[in-house]
Parts: C-alpha cells; sequence; structure tokens
C-alpha cells in the first residue's frame, strides 16, 4: 500500500513539473513571440527541446538543496509532500486562471513549507536553506534587472551610430534565438531540479535511497521530460502579459531580456539556489523597457506581478497547511 | 526626483540590506549589485536633469 502512494505521490510530482512547464512556457517563449521571431508553435518546441536538453548542463545541487535544505528530514512523509505539492498545484491553478504571472518555485517551497510546519510546527525549518532561497526570492529579479538594463544600455551605445536598421534587427531577431536557448535552458535547469528535489525528498523519507544520496538518474529524466511536455502543451494567457503588458519589447529588447535572465539563472543554478524563474525574466524585461525611458515600463502591471510575488508563499503555504489538515485525519 | 532614480536608489538599499544576510562567499553578489544600482541612480539623474535643463533652455 505504501509503495502505491510513494508512486502516485511521485506521479503528482511530476504533474506538478509539467504544471511549471505548462504555467511558465510563456516565460520562455514571450519575448520571441512578441516580437515575432519564431511562430508560437515553434516558440515553444525550441523552448521545450532546451528545457529537456538542461539536464546535460546543470548538476544537481538545486534538488540537493530542496531535498535537504528546507525542512529537517525527520518531518518530511509522504503526506506533508502530497499536501506541499497540492497547495502548489492550487496556487498555480488560482494565479493561472487569474493571469497573474506568480512563481511555481515559490508556490513549491510555501507548499513543501506549509505542509511540513502544520505537521512539525515552525522548528522544522531549517533556517539557513531558507534563508538563501529567502534571499534570492529579492535579489534574482534585481540581478535579472540590472543585467538587462546594463546589456540594452551597452547594446544601444554600441548600435546608435549604425544607420542601417534592417539589418540590425535582423540581427537582433537571429540573436534572439540564442537568447531564447539560453534562457530555456536555465529555465529547465533551475525548474526541474526542484521537482527532482520533492522525489529526492520523498525517496529519502520512505528509505528508498540513503539520507545523503544523489538524485538517481531516472528522476533527473523524468523530471525534465516532464517539464519539457508541459511547456510544448503551455498556455497562451501568460504570452500577453510577460510580452506587451510589462513593456513593449523590440527585438534587441528581447535578446538583452533573455540573455541577461539566462545568467542570473546559470549563475543561481550552479550555486544550488532555487529561485523563481518567472520572477527573474519579469526583473530583465523591466530593465530593458526601462533603459528606453521609465513610462516604457506598466507599472501598473509590474504592481499585479509584485502582488503575486508577495502572496504565492503564503497562499501556497495555506493551502497546503489545510491539505496536510485533511489527510492527516484519514 | 526622476522616477527611475528613485527605482534604482530603492533597489540599491535592498540589496545592501540583504547583504548581511548572504552566504560569506557569495555576499560581494548583492554589494556589487547595490553599488551598480547606486551608480545607475546617479547617472539617471544627472540624465533626466540634463534633458530637464536642456528643455527650459
Amino acid at each position: 500500500m505504501e509503495s502505491v502512494a510513494l508512486w502516485f505521490v511521485v506521479l503528482v510530482a511530476l504533474g506538478f513539473d509539467f504544471v511549471n512547464g505548462f504555467h511558465d512556457a510563456a516565460n520562455s517563449i514571450a519575448t520571441v513571440v512578441s516580437t515575432r521571431v519564431l511562430s508560437p508553435r515553434l516558440a515553444v518546441m525550441w523552448a521545450a527541446f532546451f528545457n529537456f536538453a538542461a539536464f546535460l548542463v546543470f548538476g544537481t545541487a538545486v534538488a540537493s538543496t530542496i531535498a535537504k535544505d528546507v525542512v529537517v528530514q525527520d518531518v518530511l512523509s509522504i503526506g506533508v509532500i502530497f499536501a506541499g505539492l497540492t497547495g502548489a498545484i492550487v496556487w498555480n491553478l488560482i494565479t493561472f486562471f487569474l493571469a497573474l504571472p506568480s512563481s511555481s518555485s515559490h508556490a513549491l517551497i510555501g507548499g513543501m513549507a506549509g505542509a511540513a510546519v502544520a505537521k512539525g510546527g515552525f522548528d522544522v525549518l531549517i533556517s539557513s536553506g531558507v534563508g538563501k532561497i529567502a534571499v534570492f526570492i529579492v535579489l534574482a529579479p534585481l540581478l535579472g534587472l540590472l543585467l538587462g538594463f546594463s546589456l540594452m544600455v551597452l547594446m544601444m551605445w554600441a548600435s546608435h551610430k549604425y544607420q542601417k536598421v534592417e539589418r540590425l534587427n535582423r540581427f537582433f531577431r537571429r540573436g534572439q534565438l540564442l537568447s531564447a536557448a539560453a534562457y530555456s535552458l536555465g529555465h529547465g535547469g533551475n525548474d526541474a531540479q526542484k521537482t527532482m528535489g520533492v522525489i529526492l525528498a520523498l525517496l529519502i523519507a520512505q528509505g528508498e535511497v540513503g539520507p545523503n544520496a544523489e538524485v538517481p538518474l531516472w528522476v533527473v529524466l523524468a523530471a525534465h521530460s516532464a517539464i519539457a511536455l508541459g511547456t510544448l502543451s503551455g498556455g497562451w494567457r501568460f504570452v500577453k502579459t510577460m510580452g506587451s503588458k510589462l513593456t513593449r519589447l523590440q527585438p534587441a529588447g528581447g535578446m538583452a531580456a533573455e540573455t541577461a535572465a539566462a545568467i542570473t539563472l546559470f549563475f543561481v543554478s550552479a550555486r544550488g539556489i532555487p529561485v523563481s524563474t518567472t520572477h527573474t525574466i519579469t526583473g530583465a524585461i523591466v530593465g530593458t523597457g526601462s533603459a528606453n525611458r521609465i513610462s516604457a515600463v506598466r507599472w501598473e502591471m509590474a504592481r499585479r506581478v509584485v502582488w503575486a510575488w508577495i502572496l504565492t508563499i503564503p497562499g501556497a503555504a495555506l493551502v497546503s497547511a489545510v491539505t496536510y489538515g485533511i489527510v492527516s485525519a484519514f | 526626483m526622476d522616477r527611475r532614480a528613485a527605482f534604482f536608489a530603492i533597489a540599491a538599499v535592498v540589496c545592501a540590506a540583504v547583504s548581511p544576510a548572504t552566504e560569506t562567499e557569495i555576499r560581494w553578489i548583492p554589494i556589487a549589485m547595490a553599488v551598480g544600482y547606486a551608480v545607475l541612480s546617479v547617472l539617471s539623474f544627472l540624465d533626466a536633469w540634463s534633458r530637464h535643463h536642456d528643455h527650459n533652455n
């Protein structure tokens, strides 16, 4: 019976990963679609391929942080992990229908923490791990913004005397293919590892692997496949939000935003820090938009993103805690 | 004050504020970001000021 429950929760975790790809597909492709570099269909295929290929580039440091550094391992059980995942999925669905670009990653971390706290109180949280994640919840979008702004200014400075605007645009449009690929690698690398971390935590909790075990290869492949499939079937609702409601992007801006977000994600993934890929690209888009002029950024929309940012962790934690209460009653 | 300059100044303060909570090994990142944002804030302020000045002339 326990093994059926274990595999059921592994499937739920992979389902979360699929929804993550579905939910975040627009982040990967919004700029290439809104600048008409690729058709929506080709753009999702491009992003999904690099989401999957990310397992060849990144290690499993982020997965290890999620499995071992957020809550103490003693508190983890099938019920806690199931409740955490349920909270994250329900929160993602709520924000999807409200067309709010909230973070699947924050939902997952909030969900896991909420369910664990419901079981064992606040002492079960590991302050060093939670602190590292909390610091980069703030820093990742600001780093994306700073890099996006700086890259955009550099590109404008380097090309301002160039007269052949058409040729320049063609260069940036082609460059966007590379920057979108780099961003999708970063997205796959950071987000798929969060699911790997959840499954690793589950396997450790059930004694299937040792407490210091690395992520098994089948988990790595399954997580990357799930996020890539989710991206392939991705929702279009956010494309408008990210690609045009925050600021109207030109090919140069799209390339700068994706490159800035990719650099940020490569760095944090190498350091084993789970961050919100959504907020990282949002910061980068705002940065490139404000390089032109501050009024190019639609601040009302940016404000909605910030509200989603503030509400996600407590919202997902609350849903998870309630779910844990229901699960533990049975 | 110019809105962009104000935004960058706030971002500089936020980065500086979270730097003590960052792991020692990577503390240079929020510090470098705070310096970067502070520089951008000054440059944005000067940019807005010079535009305003040109406009009035």
